[in-house]
């Protein structure tokens, strides 16, 4: 073996990447636990992919038979239940861990330059996760699937002017038939998914050309610096396996959680189920939607929202990051996510 | 063989047996999920391409038709009363044969290969027989081939 990975090495000269992007790449010694989280997203990306690519073995995106097909994935197949509900709960975790690694960003102003595009592609990726976390909401066609769809893809039609072209487009006709599922299959499992592996790729290029920043408030001339592997991919490993522990508690033990009862009844057009709610990440602006009166004012108050978090690079320019030296950024930070856990609470118990 | 461990040596090993036991973990879910599902033996029973059986009835003397078996393709013929069962698929490059009424033989159309109405290579490349299945008739008239 040793022979053969020398032979190869002397010809493609492998060592020399290794030694240049891993073992010989030096990061700040102090990095933290919030520095972990890409890898985390990173791990959960793949088991995505890797659940998807099983579930579409047996998955039949067809209203007739698509919840049929996940029934016997579940029921039937070898390990079905379990590559499905890894499928279920890692979507949630990746917008989890993403809001967690956002809110670190924020905190310790890595968005700031030189970081500027880091912070852009994430923000698009984050989009992007929950576009594809929406699109594969509708797949197993149960009643949850349906209706919270149905509900989803009513929003955009409160905009004046193009509101019902754009649900016409989105649904792929009047209501969520088959075409809606058809469009919904296609993006979920093809392009939403390798835009965000070509999102990720440029995320870490530009990490890569940029360097790790330093915990705010460190001197970077006097901290001590780590190779990259094995000292900091140890401390990644440590996350990592945290992630995996609470994953798989949520997977055995309470998979209610993101399969609840209406997730298990076929899809019927013509029964709503009583209080239907979008997924959790959803609710806050759910619940916004329905305490502003007109509902073009209320999509579009969350719009210039998501613009400003956005655009927050550009907008924030002094290259302070000391969390404690910007009070009034902290403020409004602090003030955002109380509101935003708030709605969501009241949108899940209203 | 250097006896020492090291604390180096050690971890490393430690953390390779950690990768090694998540990643079999994780392996042996997805190879059962993976490997075909046995199913329970049930009744051969000879179908259309929509899982509808065929009654024995439908096939007239001198006719044949052409269905579907758990095994694949098979062709049943009428001769003299008689139901015959064979493998439709030809045992040269597995494409379907037909029966030809006139000749009393079986044509394979990608390389005329041909088979006499037993099933017996008369030429061309096919290097083996037609396989022939027996016949059975249920109470409802139709066709179980073993």
């Amino acid at each position: 073996m040793n022979k053969i990975l020398k032979a190869i090495d002397e010809r493609l000269k492998l060592s020399e990447l290794y030694e240049k992007y891993l073992s010989g790449y030096m990061v700040p010694g102090n990095l933290n636990f919030w520095y972990c989280l890409g890898s985390v997203l990173i791990v959960i990306f793949s088991i995505q992919i890797i659940t998807g690519i099983l579930l579409l073995m047996y998955y039949i995106p067809s209203v007739d038979k698509a919840f049929e097909s996940v029934m016997y994935i579940t029921n039937k197949v070898p390990f079905g239940w379990l590559i499905r509900r890894v499928h279920a709960v890692g979507a949630n975790l990746f917008v989890l861990v993403l809001f967690f690694h956002m809110f670190s960003v924020l905190i310790m102003g890595s968005y700031k330059k030189p970081r500027e595009i880091h912070w852009i592609t994430g923000c698009l990726l984050f989009a992007l996760v929950l576009v594809e976390c929406l699109s594969g909401y509708l797949l197993p066609w149960s009643q949850l699937s349906y209706w919270a769809t149905t509900v989803a893809t009513n929003f955009p039609g409160a905009f004046p002017f193009i509101g019902d072209f754009l649900v016409y487009v989105i649904r792929g006709g009047e209501k969520v038939t088959q075409l809606t599922l058809g469009r919904f299959f296609s993006i979920h499992v093809s392009l939403i998914p390798f835009t965000i592996f070509i999102l990720i790729a440029i995320h870490i290029f530009v990490i890569r050309r940029t360097g790790i920043s330093f915990p705010p408030g460190t001197d970077e001339t006097k901290v001590k610096k780590i190779p990259f592997f094995p000292h900091f991919v140890l401390e990644d490993l440590k996350v990592i396996y945290i992630f995996l522990a609470i994953m798989f508690l949520i997977v055995f033990f309470y998979p209610q959680f993101v399969l609840p009862r209406d997730a298990l009844i076929p899809a019927d057009p013509l029964s709503t189920p009583e209080h239907i709610k979008p997924e959790w990440y959803f609710l806050a602006n759910y619940q916004f939607l329905k305490l502003i009166p007109n509902e073009f004012l209320g999509i579009f108050l969350q719009l210039i929202i998501a613009v400003i978090i956005f655009l927050l690079p550009f907008i924030d320019r002094t290259p302070e990051r000391r969390i404690w030296k910007r009070p009034v950024f902290f403020g409004i930070v602090i003030f955002g996510i109380i509101f935003y856990v708030l709605l969501t609470i009241w949108g899940y118990i209203s | 063989m250097d006896k020492k461990m090291t604390r180096r040596k050690f971890l490393g090993k430690l953390v390779a047996g950690i990768l090694g036991g998540t990643i079999a973990l994780f392996t042996a879910p997805i190879a059962f999920y993976l490997l075909p599902k046995k199913e329970k033996k049930k009744l051969n029973i000879f179908v259309d391409p929509k899982g509808n059986p065929i009654p024995e009835s439908s096939i007239k003397e001198g006719d044949y038709e052409l269905g579907l078996s758990d095994e694949g393709p098979v062709i049943i013929v009428r001769r003299e009363g008689v139901l015959y069962a064979f493998s439709a698929v030809c045992t040269h490059l597995g494409c379907i044969v037909k029966w030809i009424p006139s000749r009393n033989e079986f044509l394979c159309p990608c390389h005329a290969g041909r088979f006499d109405a037993n099933g017996a290579v008369i030429s061309g490349p096919p290097p083996a027989p037609l396989k022939r299945y027996k016949i059975e008739i249920t109470s409802e008239g139709f066709i179980i081939l073993s």
